[in-house]
C-alpha cells in the first residue's frame, strides 16, 4: 500500500473512533449506564425518587463489545452472503445493533424501576418513550463507526489485519467501553450528577444518591444530562478514543518492526510527562482543601 | 490417547509461553489504578471503571497491534524467538498508548470538569514526585484522579497485559496457525487472568504503592494453575490449516 494511502486511512479510522467515543459516551450519559448508575439506583432507595433513566445492562466495555460483534456479524454475512455494498452492509449490521440496545434498555429500565417500587421509584412510560429512541441513536452512531473503522482494518486490500471482521469489532467495542467508563462518565457521575454540590468540593461519601434532580426548569430528565455532557464529557472521551486508535495506528503505519516500537515508547513517555505537567497545574491552581486537619504540609 | 500426549509433548514450549503470558496479566492488573464506581464520582483514586474491563481494553487494543505484527513478519520469513519479542513489544507499547491516553483524558477531567486536582489517599506523599497527598485529598472521600505515582503503576500494568496478551497470541499461532482460532482463545486467556486476579483487588487498587499489591504472589499462583489448564487445552485445538480449510 502506498504510505499517503496508508496514513489516510489511519487518519479516517481516527476521525471515526473520535465520533464513536463521543456517541457512546452520550449514549451511556442517556441511559445512565455504568458506574454513576450506582447513584441513580442508590437514590429511590435513600429517599430521592427521579426521573433519570437507569439501564445497567451490564458494564459498558462487555455491551458495546456485543453490540460492535453484532453489528460486524451482520455485516460480514450480508457481504459474503448477498454481495452488498460495505457502505450499506455496516450501514444495516449498526441498525441490527441498535435494535438490539434498544430491546436491553427497555427491559433493564423497566425491570430496574419496576423492582424499587417500594421505594417510590414508578416506571415512567413517558420517560421509557422519550429515552430509548435516544439511546438508541447514539449506539447507532457508535456502532457503525466502529464497524466501519473495523472494516478498513480487516479489507485485505486496504489494512489486511488477519484477526475475524467481528473479533476486531469486538476488540475496538470493548475498548470504547473501557475508554467511555473511564473519561466521559467521571464528567456525568461526579459532576452533573451532584451540581448541586460546590464545584471542586468533591463528594463527600456521605452524600451518596443525594442527585440532582431539578433542573433550570422542572424536573431533571437524562436528556438534560447528555445536553450538558455533550459539552465536554463526551468531546473528550471521543479524544481520548480517536488519540489511542490513531496513535496505535500511526506508528505501525509510519514506521516498521523496532522504530514502531520506539516510537511508541516516546509517545507513552511524552504523556507521563505531560501528566506530571498536569499535576501541577492543578495542585498550584486549586490548593489544599481548608478543611483538611492532618499534619502533612501541602 | 495417545495423540493427546504427542500433542502435548510437541507443544510443551508453548504451554509454557501461555503461563508466562497469563502471569503477566495477572500481575498486570495489580498495577492498574481502578477506582471502580467511587472513583466514578471521584470519591477513589483511580481510574473509575472495572479491574477486568480496563485491564481488557488495554491488553487487547495491544492484541491487534501485535497480530498485524505477526503476519506482516510471517509474510518475511518463520516467526522465531527474536520474532515473538518484537511482536510481544509491540503489544506492550500499544497497550500502554491505550491505558496512557485513558489515564490523561480522565485526569482532564477531574481536573477542568469536577475541578478536584489528583491525590492519593493511600499514600502520605507520593513515591515518585514527594508530593504530599494527603491535603489534596477532598473531604470524605478516599482520594481521587491519578497522581503521578498511580499514573507510571497503570502504564507499568498496560506494558505487561499487552506483553502477555501477545505472547499468548503467538504461542497459540505456533500451534495452530490460525488467527481467528488464536485470537479468541487469546481473549480468552486473558479474561480469565484479568478476572481471577480482581479477587484480590476487591473492587478498587491504587497501584503498586497500594497495600493491596502485596497480594500479587496469591493471584501468581492461581494463575499459574488456571493458564497451565488453558494452556493445555489450547494446545489440542487445532486451527482451520490443519483440516485442509484456508
Amino acid at each position: 500500500m502506498e504510505p499517503a494511502m496508508g496514513m489516510g486511512l489511519v487518519a479516517l479510522m481516527g476521525a471515526a473512533a473520535t465520533v464513536a467515543g463521543c456517541s457512546e459516551d452520550l449514549e451511556s450519559d442517556i441511559g445512565s449506564q455504568s458506574n454513576p448508575n450506582s447513584q441513580v439506583q442508590l437514590a429511590a432507595q435513600v429517599g430521592y425518587p427521579h426521573r433519570i433513566f437507569n439501564k445497567a445492562i451490564s458494564g459498558e466495555p462487555p455491551s458495546n463489545a456485543m453490540y460492535c460483534a453484532v453489528g460486524a456479524g451482520v455485516a460480514m454475512m450480508l457481504l459474503n452472503s448477498v454481495s452488498t455494498s460495505p457502505l450499506l452492509a455496516i450501514a444495516v449490521g449498526a441498525f441490527v445493533a441498535a435494535l438490539l440496545n434498544g430491546v436491553f434498555s427497555t427491559t433493564a429500565y423497566m425491570g430496574r424501576n419496576a423492582s424499587q417500587t417500594r421505594f417510590n421509584q414508578y416506571v415512567y412510560l413517558d420517560v421509557l418513550r422519550n429515552h430509548v429512541l435516544g439511546i438508541m441513536g447514539h449506539a447507532y452512531v457508535t456502532t457503525f463507526c466502529i464497524v466501519g473503522l473495523s472494516y478498513v482494518m480487516w479489507n485485505q486490500n486496504l489494512i489486511g489485519h488477519p484477526f475475524p471482521f467481528p473479533v476486531i469489532a469486538m476488540i475496538w467495542g470493548l475498548a470504547v467501553g473501557a475508554i467511555g467508563s473511564s473519561t466521559g462518565d467521571v464528567h456525568y457521575g461526579a459532576e452533573r450528577e451532584f451540581q448541586d454540590f460546590k464545584f471542586g468540593a468533591g463528594l463527600n461519601a456521605a452524600d451518596s444518591g443525594n442527585i440532582t434532580r431539578y433542573a433550570e426548569a422542572g424536573l431533571r430528565s437524562s436528556i438534560d444530562n447528555a445536553w450538558f455532557c455533550s459539552k465536554f464529557g463526551g468531546p473528550v472521551t471521543g479524544i481520548a478514543f480517536g488519540m489511542t486508535v490513531f496513535l496505535d495506528n500511526w506508528r505501525s503505519t509510519a514506521f516498521q518492526g523496532w522504530t514502531a516500537v520506539v516510537a511508541g515508547t516516546i509517545i507513552v513517555i511524552l504523556i507521563i510527562i505531560y501528566n506530571r505537567y498536569l499535576e501541577l497545574y492543578a495542585r498550584k491552581n486549586y490548593g489544599p482543601y481548608p478543611e483538611y486537619s492532618g499534619d502533612v504540609e501541602a | 490417547m495417545i495423540d493427546i500426549i504427542t500433542m502435548l509433548a510437541t507443544h510443551w514450549i508453548s504451554i509454557i509461553g501461555i503461563v508466562i503470558g497469563g502471569i503477566c496479566i495477572a500481575v498486570g492488573v495489580h498495577f492498574v489504578p481502578v477506582g471502580g464506581a467511587p472513583a466514578a464520582m471521584a470519591q477513589a483514586t483511580g481510574i473509575g471503571t472495572g479491574t477486568v474491563q480496563l485491564a481488557a481494553g488495554s491488553g487487547l487494543t495491544g492484541l491487534l497491534a501485535a497480530g498485524y505484527m505477526y503476519k506482516t513478519l510471517s509474510a518475511a520469513g518463520a516467526v522465531g524467538i527474536s520474532e515473538v519479542i518484537l511482536i510481544c513489544a509491540t503489544g506492550a507499547v500499544g497497550a500502554m498508548i491505550m491505558i496512557t491516553t485513558t489515564m490523561i483524558v480522565g485526569n482532564w477531567v477531574y481536573i477542568y470538569g469536577v475541578g478536584v486536582p489528583p491525590a492519593s489517599a493511600k499514600v502520605e506523599y507520593d513515591p515518585i514526585t514527594k508530593n504530599s497527598q494527603a491535603p489534596y485529598v477532598a473531604p470524605g472521600t478516599v482520594g481521587q484522579g491519578m497522581p503521578t505515582v498511580c499514573f507510571v503503576s497503570g502504564t507499568i500494568g498496560g506494558l505487561l497485559g499487552g506483553l502477555g496478551g501477545s505472547l499468548v497470541y503467538c504461542m497459540l499461532m505456533w500451534v495452530n496457525g490460525d488467527p481467528a482460532i488464536s485470537s479468541i482463545f487469546a481473549i480468552g486467556v486473558f479474561l480469565v487472568n484479568a478476572v481471577l486476579p480482581s479477587y484480590n483487588i476487591q473492587g478498587t487498587i491504587e497501584g503498586f504503592h497500594d497495600p493491596k499489591f502485596k497480594r500479587v504472589p496469591k493471584a501468581i499462583v492461581a494463575c499459574f494453575i488456571a493458564s497451565l489448564l488453558c494452556g493445555i487445552i489450547a494446545v489440542m485445538i487445532p486451527g482451520t490449516a490443519m483440516f485442509g480449510g484456508i
